[in-house]
């Protein structure tokens, strides 16, 4: 049964405070960052080249990241309303129009000052408009634009020739940043950089594999999204590396003093799509008032997969990146992403999958009203889709978006796969 | 002997069940405003009245419907996706799917053998092809919307109109009506347009008989032969159709009142 929830959410203490500082600190450096002593890249989250272009000494920007900072702090309706104003349309995707609004508006946030880019690197090309973005950012500020032409995934592993033609790309990349820069390519620093990654990719894994635990210690959706911003913004620098560390010793204090995500641990959820930020609290205490938890999501695994067994390595470092950015979770074919989803229902004793669509995404989005009847017909998995926006808060109903997830949890309670599980037992 | 009441405050109207040996004894039926809690307790009152019964007589009051939080003096509040899964089920047992057209919404849910909710799927964001929609584009054929069900008899060209937005709709029946159509190919028209859109959220949960047709659309004879003729065989509607929510929310009550007295 539905019930009062306490005001704020449960955070692990030091680490949100340490992730705030991190944020903080983040946007005050890209403050000072532009030009040629410090030059930004602009970056795709999906499939990334971060420890490329920081090896070449460049600070990384994520258009996608500020748009969502800015969507959580209720300041992107004015970027996508500036954005429409210049022609864009209503379908078009909500990260874009923020970004591109943002940019004309002079790049201010709450956060702090974004700088425009020195070289923009497109490294998901499975999103056309993805692509339109980086062309028309390229248009704006005439710097120069990399296209990293990624094919889908199509199978478990990597195909060979796939690697081969990412690695290709990788080199012409390395050729460009070396005539952009003045920098001969270092090939030492890489691998120092890429060390660095798979230290905080380890961590993260270990903190994503503790939802594992009945209760579960971590809540896999709403509050792992505050700690994927240093595995996703600050991947291969030190500061990442060691934030796992101090993710993970508070985790093993939550079992410890039995001190879960919520209270009463009543259904267990895996969670599939983009949040909706603009409403991101409103959504997470729907959740939080039916004393659901999720206990798998793939959203965090946009960054990438590294729970599926994939990790930087430094002793193979432009072949490692090019399987990262084969295997982004955004990359995936469908066929995958079914798999994935019911791997964790199955590996997290789930109880049931929650699937939020994105209407400005059909990328992403596309295929997620299949996924829907595949796990209620096929694999008789309770599902629940809602659809709204990650950006635009127009499109957030929080009466029908209730209305839904209460109907869900009424009826998921006589059909739960696992028993709920009391305080205090794993 | 348990007197209980449901009470279903959706976004048109205010429905009151009293229900009591397994029967419905009363029921009450009136507009919303914009003060819900006073909508629902005229409702229960008026239901009250219709049966000679007194407010203290009933034990459990359970509210459902958008307006469930309004029911502040109940006992118990469900979603109505829950409450017309129960209430079909006790009207006709062998409901498998249920299709729920009310003011501004659609639902279709499938349901087992016990009446509990196994999926559903709603209209998203839109109300073409709710009630609301019949009301706006009855108005625009210059009848109330309560005496439009049976004016489709005798179509024989039903038009085309279009399902994905009320007020693009209300502009093709103007149009059509301006165009000299006869309107009852209009009516036939807006009511394939309304099942069509039903069928694509039942073919969601999948479709399989026994369907209950509930909500006020439920009540337009026009509506429910074009459910009937697309689904190949009939539909069950009761004469409470427009009731089912709050029978259910009634039957919910019932049955946690009962499971705290064992």
């Amino acid at each position: 049964m539905e019930s009062a929830v306490a005001a704020e959410p449960k955070f692990l203490a030091s680490a949100r405070e340490q992730q705030r500082r991190m944020v903080e600190e983040y946007y005050e450096g890209l403050a000072h960052a532009g030009g040629p002593k410090k030059p930004v890249a602009y970056m795709l989250v999906g499939g990334n080249l971060t420890e490329i272009v920081r090896s070449f000494g460049y600070e990384v920007v994520f258009p996608e990241i500020v748009a969502l900072n800015c969507a959580i702090k209720h300041v992107s309706l004015p970027n996508i309303l500036h954005a429409e104003s210049q022609g864009y349309g209503l379908d078009v995707c909500s990260y874009v129009k923020n970004d591109l609004g943002l940019q004309e508006l002079g790049g201010e946030t709450p956060f702090g000052r974004i700088p425009p880019p020195d070289l923009l690197v497109c490294s998901f090309s499975g999103c056309y408009v993805y692509v339109k973005w980086w062309e028309a950012l390229a248009e704006k500020y005439g710097c120069p634009l990399f296209m990293l032409d990624v094919p889908y995934m199509r199978d478990d592993r990597p195909q060979a020739e796939d690697l081969q033609y990412l690695v290709s790309q990788l080199n012409e990349f390395i050729a460009l940043l070396e005539k952009t820069t003045g920098r001969s390519f270092d090939l030492a620093e890489l691998r120092r950089v890429l060390a660095q990654s798979r230290r905080a990719e380890e961590g993260w894994v270990d903190y994503l594999d503790s939802g594992r635990r009945r209760p579960s210690p971590i809540e896999a959706y709403f509050e792992a999204v505050f700690y994927m911003f240093p595995i996703n913004v600050l991947r291969g620098t030190e500061a990442a590396a060691t934030f796992y560390a101090s993710v993970n010793a508070e985790v093993l204090e939550r079992i410890e003093t039995g001190r879960f995500p919520v209270p009463e641990e009543k259904f267990r959820l895996v969670v599939e799509g983009v949040p909706p930020y603009p409403s991101y609290r409103t959504f997470w205490d729907f959740f939080r008032k039916w004393g659901a938890v999720s206990v798998a999501a793939t959203y965090p695994k946009v960054g990438g997969l590294f729970d599926r067994g994939f990790l930087h390595d430094p002793a193979r470092p432009l072949e490692s990146i090019a399987e990262y950015s084969l295997g982004a979770y955004v990359n995936q074919a469908w066929p995958l992403r079914r798999k994935l989803i019911e791997e964790y229902v199955r590996d997290f004793s789930a109880d049931a999958v929650l699937i939020h669509g994105i209407k400005s995404c059909r990328s992403f989005t596309a295929g997620q009203g299949d996924l829907r009847d595949w796990l209620i017909h096929d694999l008789g998995i309770p599902t629940l889709y809602l659809e709204s926006d990650h950006e635009d808060p127009r499109y957030f109903a929080p009466a029908q978006v209730k209305n839904r997830m209460d109907a869900f949890f009424e009826s998921l309670a006589p059909r739960r796969r696992t028993p709920p599980v009391s305080m205090g037992t794993a | 002997m348990t007197l209980v009441a449901g009470v279903d405050i959706g976004s048109t109207t205010a429905k009151c069940v009293l229900l009591e040996e397994g029967k419905v004894i009363g029921k009450s039926l009136a507009p919303v405003g914009v003060e819900l809690v006073k909508d629902a307790e005229r409702a229960l009152a008026q239901a009250l009245t219709e049966t000679g019964r007194e407010r203290r007589e009933v034990r459990v009051v359970t509210g459902t419907g958008y307006g469930r939080f309004k029911v502040t003096f109940g006992q118990f509040t469900l979603t109505e996706i829950g409450c017309h899964a129960k209430g079909s089920h006790f009207l006709f047992p062998a409901t498998r799917v249920v299709l729920d057209i009310g003011g501004q919404d659609t639902k279709a849910i499938k349901v087992n053998d016990q009446g509990e909710v196994i999926d559903f799927a709603m209209n998203d964001k839109c109300a073409a092809g709710t009630g609301r929609f019949l009301d706006v584009c009855a108005g625009a054929l210059g009848f109330d919307v309560s005496e439009i069900g049976p004016l489709s008899q005798g179509a024989r060209h039903p038009v085309k109109v279009t399902n994905t937005c009320t007020v693009f709709a209300e502009s093709e029946v103007a149009s059509y009506v301006a165009r000299g159509k006869d309107p009852r190919d209009i009516l036939a028209g807006l009511y394939e347009s309304v099942v069509s859109r039903s069928l694509s959220l039942l073919q969601r949960v999948g479709i399989e008989p026994e369907v209950t047709f509930t909500g006020g659309v439920s009540r337009n004879e026009g509506v429910v032969r074009a459910l009937d003729r697309r689904l190949g065989y009939p539909s069950n509607v009761s004469s409470l159709s427009q009731y089912v929510g709050a029978i259910g929310a009634a039957l919910h009550g019932l049955a946690r009142a009962e499971a705290a007295t064992t």
